[in-house]
């Protein structure tokens, strides 16, 4: 039998995304809460906790809550895409078997993939939206003089987290369709997501730091997700373009083996 | 004269399908017709679930041909999805849905326009005896009743084929009747029905023809008449007694009975004339504690054809 590389269709992608709509618009109270709780925990615990003991003067001229705010946006955003690619993507294809019951329909495999990672990009838009719309008002309210948002070009961001949150579906669902079993996924978050989260600069300008530190860290998707977001916020540059271009790249040239292997997963 | 058209809904035609070195199909042929009930029987293994498979798109055959509403089912499998309904074996519900949901979801798949699906949802929901149900969560449901809907999801896009893996497995009684009910409902409506089924009574009820499968083969097809007649005398006796009596018994009824199958504490006769056969047995003064005497079946052709030891 020939095989050949399959391309997802846009309505059948559109309507695996509808059915997640459809789920969130029921269930969207209780699901977006911890979302919303857990970067204000890091904003409170390192911004003010660990901020307090920085020396005055901070980063690159910012405060250190205004440093690490715009980052925490493309670390939800990855977490937001991780968890739904990886414990819910698994559960729908092996514990509920949804997947199973939409390849019967005109829907096929290569349009569910796409449609989970289309849906995990809009979740993960909608809770960075919240979360922007607290880091502005933050802001506004309590650092009048060190805005944690402050600029225009902010907001751009919610639809570069959507780009975001495709790019870490793309990367969750990769590693789901390679596992049988759902323990395997403490090896993905201990192993790829905690480090992206502690090392893509984030909390510390990688930058700075000798050689192969940066060099590991411009490998990281993450990186330059907080690269732009960071940009968005206080205004961006040329340099933006650059980081933004990384992730188009490197979403386009892995969007498809997550497809191709979740297909002879669900087509024998 | 048959109840169905002579026009093929499926053709298959040498049909396999190996996983890795396995091979699950070893080249079977079939057609099933318009409107008709068509049966897979088969002992677990076989083959029916792989060969459903092939037939709604989510296995690909490695040999054969395979024409699924006219189209061949690898070039053209959205069209063919488009067309068809699948019960699958395992329930597979949207558990994050309630019942009524479950369908209006599953119709947006089929690229239904809104209007249809929510008059048919209701419908079906009539159809399957779940209106008061829709608003219900699907983990709730019994299992009669999950099988009910899954059946009317099956429905919602008003297929041609409608394909079911072992449709009552599981089901109580009334369940079972009701699904029956339904399905008898359908194939008088001119739908084609493609089921498999591990009761045999419920072949015999359903289907028009069926094949049976062994070790990825069909053994035997035909009306379940013809199979009957095909494979086995009309009358069965059933002689119970302790296993000495029963050997003491066998050299008698061997040269009577047209066949003989003895199994532990029984002896099978089958023949054309029971009574003869009773009364020779009773003449010989063999003493019997026990005879029952029944028609055949197509258990007794499924048991004759796949033998009587387990398969797992």
């Amino acid at each position: 039998m020939k095989t050949y590389v399959r391309f997802p269709n846009a309505r059948g992608s559109f309507r695996v995304w509808q059915r997640e709509f459809t789920i969130f618009g029921k269930y969207w109270k209780t699901l977006t809460f911890p979302n919303f709780i857990e970067p204000l925990l890091y904003l409170a615990a390192m911004g003010l906790g660990l901020g307090a003991f920085i020396q005055r003067g901070g980063i690159n001229g910012q405060s250190y809550i205004q440093y690490i705010a715009p980052g925490l946006l493309a670390a939800n955003a990855m977490f937001a895409a991780s968890f739904e690619s990886t414990f819910n993507t698994f559960v729908k294809l092996k514990i509920d078997q949804i997947f199973d019951a939409i390849v019967t329909t005109p829907v096929n495999a290569e349009d569910v993939v796409a449609g989970e990672y289309l849906w995990a990009g809009t979740r993960a838009a909608v809770y960075g939206t919240g979360f922007l719309a607290v880091l502005t008002i933050i802001g506004f309210i309590f650092l009048p003089n060190q805005l944690l948002i402050s600029s225009w070009w902010a907001l751009l961001i919610p639809l570069f987290l959507f780009l975001v949150g495709v790019m870490f579906s793309v990367m969750g669902t990769l590693f789901t369709s390679l596992i049988r079993r759902i323990d395997l996924y403490a090896y993905y978050f201990t192993l790829v997501v905690t480090p992206m989260f502690l090392f893509s600069g984030i909390f510390f300008p990688v930058t700075r730091f000798p050689a192969p530190v940066p060099q590991i860290a411009w490998i990281t998707p993450l990186y330059h997700a907080v690269n732009v977001c960071r940009d968005l916020a206080n205004g961006p540059t040329l340099g933006t373009l650059a980081d933004l271009a990384w992730v188009v790249i490197f979403t386009a040239i892995l969007a498809l083996i997550p497809i191709q292997i979740m297909r002879r997963r669900l087509i024998s | 004269m048959p109840a169905w058209s002579e026009e093929a809904t499926v053709v298959a035609r040498n049909l396999k399908k190996s996983y890795g070195d396995f091979e699950a199909v070893k080249g079977v042929d079939f057609e099933v017709y318009r409107g008709e009930c068509f049966g897979f029987l088969g002992p677990n293994g076989a083959g029916k679930t792989t060969t459903m498979k092939m037939i709604y798109g989510v296995a690909i055959p490695t040999g054969g041909e395979l024409k699924v509403v006219g189209l061949d089912i690898t070039e053209r499998e959205r069209d063919v999805k488009r067309r068809i309904g699948v019960v699958p074996q395992e329930n597979n519900l949207d558990d994050d849905l309630e019942v009524r949901e479950n369908l209006l979801v599953y119709g947006r798949y089929f690229d239904l326009p809104k209007k249809v699906i929510l008059q048919r949802v209701e419908e079906l929901l009539d159809f399957v005896q779940l209106t008061d149900k829709a608003e219900s969560e699907v983990e709730h449901l019994s299992g009669g009743m999950k099988r009910r809907l899954l059946i009317a999801r099956a429905l919602v896009n008003d297929p041609d084929l409608i394909i079911l893996d072992e449709p009552t497995t599981g089901l109580d009684p009334q369940a079972r009747h009701l699904v029956w009910d339904r399905l008898r409902e359908l194939a008088a409506q001119g739908k084609t029905l493609i089921l498999t089924t591990h009761y045999m009574e419920e072949a015999a009820r359903l289907c028009n023809r069926l094949v049976i499968m062994e070790g990825g083969r069909i053994i035997s097809e035909g009306s379940p008449q013809e199979l009957i007649e095909r494979h086995v005398s009309p009358q069965v006796l059933e002689f119970r007694a302790p296993t000495e009596t029963l050997e003491r018994l066998s050299p008698l009824v061997q040269d009577e009975a047209d066949a003989v199958e003895q199994t532990d504490g029984a002896l099978l006769a089958y023949t054309a004339d029971a009574d003869t056969l009773l009364e020779k047995v009773r003449s010989a003064g063999v003493a019997v504690e026990n005879t029952a005497y029944r028609q055949t079946d197509l258990e007794d052709v499924f048991l004759r054809l796949t033998g009587r030891s387990l398969n797992d």
